[in-house]
């Protein structure tokens, strides 16, 4: 009997508490998102090396960040998959392979549109950081297409969520061999120095604003991403059906 | 002969309360059976019943279900390697290797279970009619020869119970009488069967069925 | 159930875990030789695509010089990409791969004499021709031992990754291009250990360092990556 409480009863549980918290997070996050770009975009004073150019530099770092975070969920969510067959933590964990894949892409468009200015190139290989996040970009990419081959939704799960936790341990490597391959190919100077300083209180303030609407506009995506899940998965049983009639 | 002391005393296998779901379908919802030594569970259903999903359930192929299922009356998933150390599985796909010759797969499946002799693997193809096609590579064998070379398994595994999954499919008549020798002297030797089919079983003794049309559809 | 009784069931007949290691290699490298087209397939490969770089970018050795690693690397990443098909395809097609699982023996130890012969098979070969592609591309006599060993420790790291990739992606109808998708991007930290070795030598600079990181990749591939496949096994078959 616990069982089937177990099993049907956990998304039900997310699907009513999300249903109460995300009035309040997209709140919250409207009013970081607008505070942050608003800031962010019109108001930070132009940067004595790197001018105007500054600005898109806050957005790229709230952004970059929070990319980083996306391997790890999935690696937690994929070993909470394998080991307790929580099917909760699979639809999350479908969620955020998507969103995060879309962090990458945009880590990689505000990254490159700064380049553009700051380096004259719109992409420049010796920057470690966004080649690692190009080869984080292409690894979420092949946890989304494994899923998307896999027809058995039970199977599909389980191998992607093992593919998330070999993945993120391979991302972090990555990361290390990027920079280490970068040391040794002695990139001009100007060039390393790829964040830039954000230096002043005037830069992460900003900064901090938009990590913080970054990590609510995650938490909301994920949330609404996973009660999508939940009801195409649940769609048989008896609360989903009720919640259709009431309309 | 520790096997005497189990010898109806104690089941073999047992499931309790499977549930099994596949593709928003109940398979099948608390199911119970048990197997003792000598007995032969035939279990029988229509195409897409869920036979195949149960026999790959119980051998720990498919672990999407719920329930218990015990071998000797402790929990499987605490003794796999001694469970499979006594199983022995044959499905829909045989597990012979085309490129290889029918001896050098026997070789390396039965192997897995115990040191085999050439000798062994010789006779026991002998025995279902492959004399002579020991040595030749096995995509010259046809469906039903190659299906003997998995059947020679039976003849060399030690393996108290086996596992079979639609076994008489490919075979022919003669094919048939043979499978049919092969599970009766299994059962007298005190193992056990665990079989889908659809082929009306000729053992002398302790069959039982299991229909799975009847349970858990709602 | 008591240990005698465990005993009786393992038998005199039961066999130790390394000698079903043995079998299991023995078998899978009986099955490689006996189709022996199959076996200079990925060899070849990696013989035309090396010798499609100097046509497409230049015969200037000089330039040859600089990507000669760079190109010896990626083709052996392409060459063992195209041949990891061999590793579990056919045994789940023809249903060894399900006696594989149900063996007594612990699947790490199974998977792992798969990936070596699959390693001995294709890997070892491209090691073997490197020397002479190495030749063709200019590349300089003080970078063929350091190129020999870093291919000797990288390609079994190919492998053992490629082993996971397939093993998530065995029961797939069309595994090629998503195998692809997996793989590679994985193999970037051996590409790039593998190419500063042989670039740090050309330079003139110590190159122990190098070969000791790839053999720590090594290390860590060989323990990590069996168990992973395992695990990938079990959920593909499920």
């Amino acid at each position: 009997m616990w069982q089937w409480f177990h099993k049907w009863g956990s998304p039900k549980w997310f699907y009513d508490l999300s249903g109460r918290w995300l009035p309040w997070l997209i709140a919250g996050m409207a009013v970081f998102l607008t505070v942050g770009v608003v800031w962010a975009l019109l108001y930070v004073p132009p940067d004595y090396q790197q001018g105007y150019t500054s600005r898109i530099l806050v957005v790229h770092v709230a952004v970059a960040g929070t990319s980083l975070a996306f391997f790890p969920i999935m690696a937690i969510a994929g070993t909470v998959t394998l080991v307790w067959k929580m099917k909760m933590a699979d639809m999350v964990a479908k969620a955020v392979a998507s969103l995060g894949a879309w962090f990458s892409a945009i880590t990689l468009a505000t990254g490159s549109i700064w380049g553009s200015v700051m380096w004259g190139t719109w992409w420049e290989w010796t920057d470690s950081r966004l080649t690692s996040m190009l080869f984080q970009f292409f690894l979420l990419i092949s946890v989304i297409s494994l899923r998307s081959a896999l027809n058995d939704s039970e199977t599909a799960a389980r191998a992607c969520a093992l593919l998330s936790i070999v993945g993120c341990i391979n991302v972090v490597v990555i990361k290390y061999s990027v920079e280490w391959w970068n040391t040794l190919h002695q990139p001009a100077s100007a060039l390393s120095a790829s964040s830039g300083s954000v230096n002043g209180i005037e830069f992460w303030l900003p900064t901090l604003i938009m990590v913080i609407a970054m990590y609510l506009f995650v938490a909301v995506s994920v949330m609404m991403g996973t009660r999508n899940e939940i009801l195409q998965r649940e769609g048989r049983s008896k609360w989903v059906q009720d919640l259709v009639k009431e309309g | 002969m520790p096997s005497e002391v189990n010898q109806n005393t104690q089941n073999m296998l047992s499931a309790r309360q499977l549930f099994c779901e596949r593709d928003d379908r109940v398979l099948f919802d608390s199911l119970d059976f048990d197997l003792a030594e000598g007995e032969v569970l035939q279990v029988q259903g229509g195409n897409g019943s869920g036979k195949t999903t149960l026999l790959r359930i119980i051998c720990g192929l498919h672990d999407s279900f719920e329930g218990a299922i015990s071998w000797y009356g402790d929990p499987i998933e605490k003794q796999r390697e001694l469970f499979y150390s006594s199983l022995l599985y044959m499905g829909h796909r045989v597990g012979v290797n085309k490129i290889l010759s029918p001896l050098e797969n026997l070789r390396w499946s039965c192997s897995m279970h115990g040191s085999t002799t050439p000798t062994q693997i010789e006779s026991a193809l002998a025995q279902l009619g492959l004399r002579g096609y020991e040595n030749s590579p096995c995509h010259m064998l046809s469906a039903g020869q190659q299906q003997r070379v998995s059947l020679a398994r039976l003849l060399i595994s030690p393996a108290k119970l086996w596992v079979l999954d639609e076994p008489f499919t490919t075979l022919d008549a003669h094919g048939v009488k043979d499978l049919e020798n092969l599970l009766a002297n299994h059962v007298d030797n005190g193992g056990s069967v665990l079989v889908t089919t659809h082929h009306k079983l000729n053992v002398s003794s302790g069959i039982h069925y299991l229909k799975l049309d009847d349970v858990g559809h709602d | 159930m008591t240990e005698s009784e465990t005993e009786i069931i393992m038998g005199e007949r039961g066999i130790s875990t390394f000698e079903a290691f043995r079998a299991t290699l023995k078998r899978d490298l009986l099955v490689a030789f006996k189709g022996r087209n199959e076996l200079l397939n990925p060899l070849m490969f990696f013989f035309i695509v090396v010798s499609l770089f100097p046509i497409g970018i230049t015969p200037d050795r000089e330039v040859l010089t600089e990507i000669a690693v760079g190109v010896l690397w990626v083709s052996a990443l392409l060459a063992s990409l195209l041949s990891l098909d061999n590793l579990y395809r056919s045994d789940y097609e023809d249903g060894s791969l399900e006696l594989l699982l149900l063996s007594p023996h612990s699947l790490y130890f199974m998977t792992l004499a798969k990936i070596l012969s699959h390693w001995l098979v294709s890997g070892l070969p491209l090691v073997l021709l490197s020397p002479l592609l190495g030749y063709m591309l200019a590349l300089p006599t003080e970078a063929y031992w350091t190129m020999i060993v870093t291919l000797l420790l990288g390609t079994p790291i190919l492998s053992l990754l490629g082993s996971i990739g397939v093993a998530l992606t065995v029961s797939l109808g069309s595994r090629g291009l998503i195998l692809a998708m997996i793989i590679l991007p994985m193999s970037v930290p051996i590409l790039i250990a593998g190419t500063l070795a042989v670039g740090s030598v050309m330079d003139g600079n110590p190159v122990g360092g190098h070969i000791a990181i790839m053999g720590a990749m090594l290390a860590v591939a060989a323990s990590l990556a069996p168990l992973a496949s395992a695990a990938a096994l079990r959920i593909s078959v499920n």
